[in-house]
């Protein structure tokens, strides 16, 4: 783990569970994996405070142990997952697209507590969403429920590993820690659940003053006298699926920039066929023929059979290669080229770096490089048409900043430098993580710098958060004009300049950490797709 | 000793390397010497593409505020704990302990009534009886009689319920260094509450 991974996995746990977790959590990364008192004693913390982090860090699958020979249990921390929390927010929001309001506050639920079991979430999902409703509607547990399982049909969310069940009648000594199975085809199987029930709104007017004690008594009811019918049966949110769709997104929005409309849906009917056939890290997809996608093609779109071999032909010709023809039976056979997508999105974004860093021209020079492989000096100020002093100067700029490596091919054994060819040559991979590194680093600072200006003004906020509370309650309680303009310039004009600076630019270094944590998932997964062939 | 005439003489204004090859020719002028550290940021040559606005790039950016402020509330923020005190440097009507031992033994609650409504503050009088009811609904749930009483408590709990809360658990957390009630407790420990 590097350095700036650390930084940034300590900022963001800090931010989202406290400085002790955090500290825990840090430790745990740079270290590795130890046992708990090892823990609390380099740490320098209470045994009951590491207890309490561990709990929090496995709840939310950031940690995860093992049980090592003579019962000794270790934990281990897993940093790249604690970097998917920046990535939250975009899971909500891809949820709420899919499947609408019920399936964000649904993957927002499971996200913000980790694990929890279905009935807990379709009761917590189906309460939140009453008091959005109008008055006197609810929301019924069993849409919830089918929104739930539409999202574990589509693999959104899965089952966490689970105790398995003994069977053997001697007890024997119970293990320090539960061995977690689970199987494949159990990971998405929805357990028989007749939730019947609405949702709950938190209400304190009189008119309810009836349900509550009904509440209060089905509460006790359900808590003593049945046993939440999935004890045990967990969920969690299956980040993978999400990242396959966002992949799937990318690709198809590339395709729709660098030919039309149509054939982008085309893409996007085949990778929707090929969603659940195809593994995740496979480098391309299943051969799908002319004739099925045809069939599956989306019912507004009429385009006939031949208009849709010709747009197959043209995207497998294209050069990108993200479509490729595998065969000719059933009217041509035609596969996605997954990990060649991804190395022409991560290429396109090395490219748009270079030029949005050092200008166009350099970004000319890179694209030559990389069309060309490999250069000579001499070579790259003719292609280029650039002068040989700027083209040399933009290549010593980009070589220093390493989007650019020098390759020595050596004419004499002793290598000297002036009987040895000295190429310039484009490494995607390293070119690629040491972007990714810069992004790591990026994201830190902003968030370093959005924690500074909120602490600068944390008066004024605190402030303004009293002010508003106040005017609230005032409200509430049916105050005249008069008192509330009163209350309203206790912030004076200055200061409220202020505050609208401050949330102006903490607006903005949260949309860049978001625009940051884009590329960071294309480098990513570029980056593990080419490690998955070697 | 004498060549050594505090570098004056032959073979002074030499230098280890040759000066051409660094690209300084004989004769040009030296490029200007630095006076000082070189600027904290470098010049920005490009400025930044504008961050991408619009309907999504918004609702996403209020779900990550939201999320973030959610997260603080939730029970997995862990907040520091509160130091511990010396109590008995300390006035004692300032220790709230009457509560950890209701909780424990139920039976011992009648006889324990008295000496407790000496105490000065009010608060704390209303936090006892509020906290009885909460006894006797747990040992008789099945006791409706309860159930108005319990109604009223809830009420009265809703309005001065977060600071009477804040305050006890900071104080129990505290005193009591027991491990196992760690789990068991919530973990408001708001010591930076200010309301």
């Amino acid at each position: 783990m590097t350095q700036a991974e650390i930084k940034l996995c300590s900022l963001l746990l800090q931010e989202h569970f406290g400085e002790i977790v955090e500290k825990i959590g840090v430790h745990l990364i740079r270290t590795g994996s130890q046992p708990l008192r090892v823990i609390a004693h380099d740490t320098g913390t209470s045994l009951d405070q590491v207890k309490k982090a561990l709990c929090v860090l496995i709840q939310h699958n950031l940690v995860i142990y093992q049980v090592h020979k003579r019962g000794v249990v270790e934990y281990e921390a897993q940093c790249s997952r604690v970097l998917r929390m920046l990535r939250y927010p975009r899971y909500i929001y891809t949820a709420k697209t899919l499947y609408s309001d019920t399936g964000e506050l649904i993957v927002e639920e499971l996200l913000l507590n980790g694990k929890m079991t279905m009935s807990a979430v379709v009761k917590k999902v189906a309460d939140r969403l009453t008091e959005t409703m109008e008055d006197g509607k609810t929301m019924d547990y069993a849409e919830v429920s089918n929104t739930f399982m539409r999202l574990a049909d589509t693999h959104f969310v899965q089952r966490c590993p689970w105790v398995p069940a003994t069977e053997n009648s001697d007890p024997g000594p119970l293990p320090p820690a539960p061995i977690l199975v689970i199987s494949e085809k159990d990971m998405y199987l929805v357990p028989k659940l007749s939730l019947i029930g609405k949702g709950k709104r938190r209400r304190s007017s009189d008119e309810d003053a009836t349900g509550e004690p009904k509440a209060k008594r089905t509460k006790h009811s359900t808590d003593n006298k049945e046993p939440i019918p999935d004890d045990g049966i967990y969920w969690q949110a299956n980040l993978d699926r999400f990242h396959q769709h966002f992949r799937d997104q990318a690709i198809v929005s590339a395709v729709a920039n660098r030919m039309d409309q149509t054939s982008s849906e085309i893409v996007r009917t085949m990778l929707r066929m090929s969603e659940i056939t195809t593994p995740s890290a496979a480098p391309f997809t299943q051969p799908l023929s002319s004739n099925e996608i045809f069939r599956s093609l989306p019912v507004g779109y009429n385009i006939s059979k031949q208009v849709l071999d010709q747009y197959l032909t043209l995207l497998a010709d294209d050069p990108l290669e993200f479509v490729g023809k595998s065969g000719d039976s059933g009217g041509g056979m035609y596969v996605i080229n997954l990990h060649k997508a991804l190395g022409s999105l991560a290429t396109a974004t090395l490219e748009s770096v270079v030029q949005e860093r050092f200008g166009s021209r350099c970004a000319r020079i890179f694209r030559l490089v990389l069309q060309k492989k490999h250069l000579e000096q001499k070579q790259v100020e003719d292609l280029a048409m650039i002068p040989a002093k700027e083209a040399k100067d933009m290549l010593y700029k980009m070589l220093s900043g390493n989007f650019i490596s020098l390759q020595e091919i050596p004419k004499t054994p002793d290598h000297a430098p002036s009987r040895t060819f000295y190429l310039y040559t484009v490494n995607i991979l390293s070119a690629a993580r040491m972007l990714l590194h810069r992004c790591y680093k990026s994201i830190a600072n902003l968030i370093e710098r959005r924690q500074f200006e909120t602490k600068e003004n944390k008066r004024l906020l605190e402030k303004s958060q009293r002010v508003e509370a106040i005017i609230a309650s005032m409200q509430a309680t049916g105050a005249e004009e008069a008192q509330l303009q009163e209350i309203e310039e206790m912030i004076t004009a200055p200061e409220r300049q202020q505050l609208e600076t401050l949330k102006r630019n903490v607006n903005k270094l949260d949309a860049s950490e978001i625009q940051v944590d884009e590329t960071i998932f294309l480098l990513e997964s570029y980056i593990e797709s080419t490690m998955k062939r070697q | 000793m004498a060549s050594r005439g505090g570098g004056r003489g032959r073979g002074r204004g030499q230098l280890t390397f040759n000066m051409e090859a660094v690209g300084i020719g004989k004769g040009d002028a030296l490029p200007p010497s630095t006076l000082q550290p070189s600027p904290l940021f470098p010049p920005l040559e490009f400025r930044p593409v504008p961050l991408p606005a619009g309907e999504e790039g918004e609702y996403v950016l209020a779900l990550k505020q939201e999320l973030r402020g959610a997260m603080r509330q939730l029970p997995y923020f862990i907040r520091p704990a509160v130091p511990k005190r010396d109590w008995r440097r300390l006035p004692r009507e300032l220790k709230i302990r009457v509560r950890k031992l209701q909780k424990e033994r139920t039976t011992i609650l009648i006889p324990k009534r008295p000496p407790k409504n000496t105490e000065d503050k009010e608060e704390t009088i209303q936090k006892l009886e509020t906290l009885e009811k909460k006894e006797e609904e747990v040992t008789s749930e099945e006791d409706e009689e309860k159930e108005e009483e319990e109604e009223k408590e809830e009420e009265e709990e809703e309005e001065y319920d977060e600071e009477e809360h804040e305050e006890e658990t900071d104080y129990i957390m505290s005193y009591f260094d027991n491990g196992e009630d760690f789990g068991g407790d919530s973990d408001d420990n708001m010591d930076e509450a200010i309301y």
